[in-house]
């Protein structure tokens, strides 16, 4: 991703007196003495795309030692941060491969980061399969509900193209049957992060003041209909209410100086056209995010499974999912796989770019979080769940980076206990008790 | 099980023991009331869009900014699975807190009108008299003290800040924010809840003046008022907007956003794979033919049989018809057309990106018009459609399915269904030749238990028409509307509400105004259960 087309499309802009033409946010969470005077927070990401990936490009060769292997074509733009990332083969999704409702992509998408099969539904997938959604809360969400208390924003989940609203097009779940709906809208997105109390909106705003005044009336509310109610039913409104607290809770939070990016412009979230800038300016709102301590748990899912979407600006005009059941015999769809697999690391990359120049303790944003990618299937014409495609980037406090690991065949939910562990959850199991053993062996 | 000392009747006056609708001698009685289970929900976006315009006058429908509400049966409004989530609550705060802006700079007389000029006393009306209709119900005194409070706080600043912060809280108030049946007293209010009842089952929205006022003076106590009611809410033109929402996702028409269809004689849209103008003017083109089934024909039977089709400048050419000067206009082909099934939107719908799909249009017919369950395929099937052959026809390319006899047990029940439909391509356009062979559109129907849906037919006219006279499928479409009037998907305690409801539909001869009435009349609407102390 060129650093130009960046700085022409959205020149930052400093608030409270900040300079300005300082290297991409370059001043985030430098001012803030905040961060200076407790240890940097540690931070998780969880990053999807759709249809599986192309092994022939993806896979590393292995050399004499796990550290020294050589990145294969989809990883390139990665090379800066070979040492920072683990390459997992030998992963396999078994909640999906052995999952009976639901088909191989709404399983491998709703099992991904809940490791959990899939409820009864009514949603179809392309062969007339049907499903509900996860039978349960996803890795991020669990973490979040730790690690999230103090920031203004629990997680933030983000979308390109993430618009289909069923369980091919959710990876995160508060609870099982809760999908969290991601936001698609860079704007949106702008809005919500800018207006958060803490961040532009300072302590004495009265608008601060008025919203404190009737959320604890909301909150009065609540607590009389609760009374009043079933029991159920007042299970439902209190984690409504807290929800209101979460808001609350913000509130209390002072300004961190933080520099932003620029307003992006509306777009259409569901073009074609604009796919590629929402995602770029996604990924600088997600840095903006991090950096600036509003969230420490986010999502970031392109597109949704099974989807047919063409890549112009990468000139991959077949259909993803055609694509993904065709590269066997057809040279061509092989060769624009690989050039959507770049493209897909290169928003890593772009992240990682991001991340790295904004100065947290003796090093950077980026040695304090964690990003972990995978699809939901492993190949696309088989639908394979063997081998999925896991990537880990910085952990660095808690994994040994810089390796490519070939695991023989480990469900995949020890990763998620594994990443849990990396986000100082002493958790031992996660998702269906009988895909899981523990923490993944050899990551530490 | 649920003795009648536990259930409470929604209108005002005693609990009144269920009894035969008027005229109706052969009737179902159910020899007990057991209501099921009426969670709480919140209002769907639509739902939510329409109160705030009969509440407040205000028509920017901000809840279409709210997250998309998680669908259980492709319906939207299932109490189960619609909690809060963060993005849904910052949306009821940011929404709140603009239409509080615009109703107290652009509406403030029709909100906290403050004739008198004491605005102390103007602050105490209006939390009372917008609280009752935002909460539809009397506001208790308590809830409005505590609002008082709020605004007392801040009409130091001035009247209208402190109607604009009270409004505010109000919005965000559950009360508001959900639909509340579950109430462990009974008070004098649960005339008020058969009152929400009743209009947001048919008018999508808040009660009307007319039917608080039924409520608040005990008019809703008997199954002649409540009926009385409900036939006048029927004519209301919000009637309309609710059964054009009940048919798209029974049918799971939402899912028609982004398909792409492509054809080598259609010219694909300049962009990207989706033409979101075909997608809307099939969306647009079904919603007229809904209204005109339901409202102008207004039987199960023109829902699966009538001829007409509604096209406009965009559909027309498309499917060979001359095209209207605007707007949409409805065309009678009898030769090419029988009713719900046979509607481009839904062929569209059910079809592959370059082929028709008589998989997923048998499962479809099996599913949601039968009501049958069909066991999915093993996880070791591969169910890719087979990829386009010029030389042959869609049926014999997909006929592998019953020569296999691995696949043969199930798919010879979908597939005698799908293929009926093989004479519409994958834009629902009619044909009688595919690659220049001709197309065969004989059916059968197996394994319905129903001796009158079973048997083979010779394509989707018959089959519309044998459809159309099935109890089967009458049944279903009831149970699928007492889903969607219920929020939640039927337990043992309805079986006799529900049957009261089929057994009406039935009576009516599949009128949908007395599928309507029907619920309203049904033990499950009318009672709740009442949860021990």
């Amino acid at each position: 991703m060129s650093m130009r087309k960046l700085g022409r499309r959205q020149l930052l802009r400093a608030l409270g007196g900040a300079g300005i033409g300082l290297p991409l946010l370059s001043s985030l969470g430098s001012g803030g003495a905040r961060a200076q005077a407790v240890a940097a927070p540690k931070r998780l990401i969880l990053m999807y795309t759709p249809n599986g990936v192309i092994h022939e490009g993806w896979w590393p060769t292995p050399g004499a030692a796990d550290t020294e292997f050589t990145l294969n074509q989809i990883h390139q733009s990665l090379a800066p941060y070979q040492d920072r990332l683990i390459l997992l083969k030998g992963v396999n999704n078994l909640v999906a491969s052995t999952g009976l409702t639901g088909g191989p992509h709404q399983r491998g998408i709703g099992g991904l980061y809940t490791a959990q099969t899939l409820g009864q539904g009514t949603f179809v997938d392309g062969c007339g399969k049907t499903a509900g959604w996860a039978n349960g809360i996803s890795v991020d969400q669990e973490i979040a509900a730790v690690i999230g208390q103090s920031t203004a924003l629990k997680s933030l989940e983000l979308g390109v193209r993430a618009l289909e609203n069923d369980v091919q097009g959710r990876i995160s779940y508060s609870g099982a049957g809760q999908p969290l709906p991601p936001m698609n809208q860079p704007l949106d997105v702008y809005n919500r992060l800018i207006m958060a109390p803490g961040f532009s909106v300072a302590p004495s705003d009265p608008l601060l003041a008025q919203r404190k005044s009737v959320l604890d009336a909301v909150g009065r509310q609540f607590d009389m209909l609760a009374a009043e109610v079933s029991t159920e039913d007042r299970e439902k409104l209190e984690s409504h209410h807290e929800l209101l607290r979460d808001i609350e809770r913000r509130m209390s939070a002072g300004t961190n100086g933080c520099t932003v990016v620029d307003q992006p412009p509306l777009l259409d979230p569901a073009s074609e056209t604009d796919m590629p800038l929402i995602a770029e300016l996604e990924v600088d709102l997600l840095a903006m995010a991090l950096a600036c301590d509003l969230t420490r748990v986010a999502s970031l899912q392109i597109s949704t499974s099974l989807n047919r979407i063409r890549y112009p600006w990468v000139n991959s005009m077949g259909e993803g999912h055609a694509l993904s059941h065709s590269f066997g015999s057809d040279a061509d769809a092989a060769a624009q796989l690989v050039e959507r697999g770049k493209w897909h690391c290169g928003l890593i990359a772009r992240l990682c770019d991001r991340l790295s120049t904004i100065a947290e303790g003796d090093g950077s944003a980026l040695d304090n979080t964690l990003l972990v990618y995978c699809s939901e299937i492993s190949l696309g014409n088989s639908h394979s769940h063997t081998d999925m495609p896991f990537l880990l980037v910085g952990g660095g406090w808690h994994f040994r980076t810089g390796r490519y690991l070939e695991l023989g065949g480990v469900s995949h939910s020890n990763l998620l206990v594994s990443l849990m562990n990396a986000m100082g959850l002493p958790a031992q199991t996660f998702g269906l008790p009988e895909h899981c053993t523990g923490p993944m062996v050899g990551l530490v | 099980m649920l003795g009648v000392a536990a259930v409470l009747a929604l209108g005002c006056g005693d609990p009144e023991l269920p009894k035969p609708p008027a005229g109706g001698s052969e009737s179902l009685v159910c020899s007990e009331v057991t209501p099921g289970p009426s969670p709480l929900r919140p209002l769907t976006r639509d739902e939510y869009d329409r109160t705030i315009e009969d509440l407040l006058g205000d028509v920017s429908a901000p809840a279409q900014g709210f997250p998309p509400e998680n669908e259980v049966l492709g319906f939207r409004n299932n109490a189960a699975a619609n909690l809060a989530n963060p993005l849904l609550v910052e949306g009821y705060m940011n929404a709140a807190e603009a239409l509080a802006v615009s109703a107290t700079s652009e509406r403030l007389e029709l909100v906290a009108p403050c004739p008198s000029g004491d605005q102390t006393a103007c602050g105490r009306s209006f939390v009372r008299d917008l609280g009752t209709r935002a909460y539809r119900r009397p506001i208790t005194e308590a809830e409005a003290t505590s609002l008082d409070a709020l605004f007392d706080a801040f009409l130091p600043i001035s009247y209208v800040q402190a109607v604009q912060v009270t409004l505010t809280a109000l919005l965000q108030s559950p009360q508001f924010l959900y639909r509340i049946d579950s109430w462990r007293a009974p008070t004098e209010q649960t005339g008020a809840l058969l009152a929400s009842r009743l209009s947001y089952l048919l008018t999508g929205s808040m009660p009307d003046a007319e039917l608080f006022a039924a409520a608040a003076e005990g008019r809703l106590a008997t199954a002649e008022e409540i009926e009385l009611q409900a036939r006048r809410l029927i004519e209301t033109p919000r009637a309309r907007d609710v059964m054009r929402s009940f048919h798209e996702q029974w049918l799971g028409l939402s899912l028609l956003d982004g398909v792409a269809r492509i054809a080598e004689d259609v010219p694909a849209p300049a962009e990207g794979m989706a033409d979101p103008v075909l997608v809307q003017s099939w969306r647009e083109s079904f919603r007229r033919f809904v209204d005109h089934a339901v409202w102008n024909e207004g039987t199960v039977s023109a829902l699966l049989t009538s001829p007409m089709m509604f096209v406009d400048q965009k559909l027309a050419p498309l499917y060979g018809e001359s095209a209207p000067s605007e707007d949409f206009l409805g065309v009678e082909r009898p030769d090419r057309r029988a009713g719900l099934l046979t509607q481009p939107a839904l062929l569209a719908l059910l079809a592959h990106s370059d082929q028709s799909a008589p998989v997923l249009r048998g499962v479809f017919v099996r599913e949601r018009i039968m009501c049958i369950e069909i066991i999915p395929p093993p996880p070791t099937v591969n169910a890719v459609p087979p990829p386009v052959d010029p030389s042959a026809t869609t049926r014999e390319r997909f006929a592998q399915h019953t020569a296999d006899p691995v696949c043969a047990g199930c798919h010879q029940l979908i597939d005698g269904l799908g293929f009926g439909f093989e004479r519409y391509d994958q834009f629902g356009r009619y044909r009688t030749e595919e690659n220049g062979l001709p197309v065969d559109e004989s059916g059968e129907v197996v394994g319905t238990e129903d001796l009158e849906l079973d048997g083979p037919y010779n394509g989707a006219i018959e089959l519309a028409n044998r459809l159309a006279t099935s109890s089967r499928v009458r049944d279903c479409l009831a149970t699928s509307f007492y889903r969607f009037a219920m929020g939640r998907t039927e337990t043992d305690a309805d079986q006799c509400s529900l049957d009261q409801v089929k057994q009406r539909f039935s009576d009516s001869h599949g009128a949908f105004n007395e599928l309507l009435v029907a619920v309203t009349l049904s033990d499950a609407f009318r009672y709740r259960a009442a949860e021990g102390p």
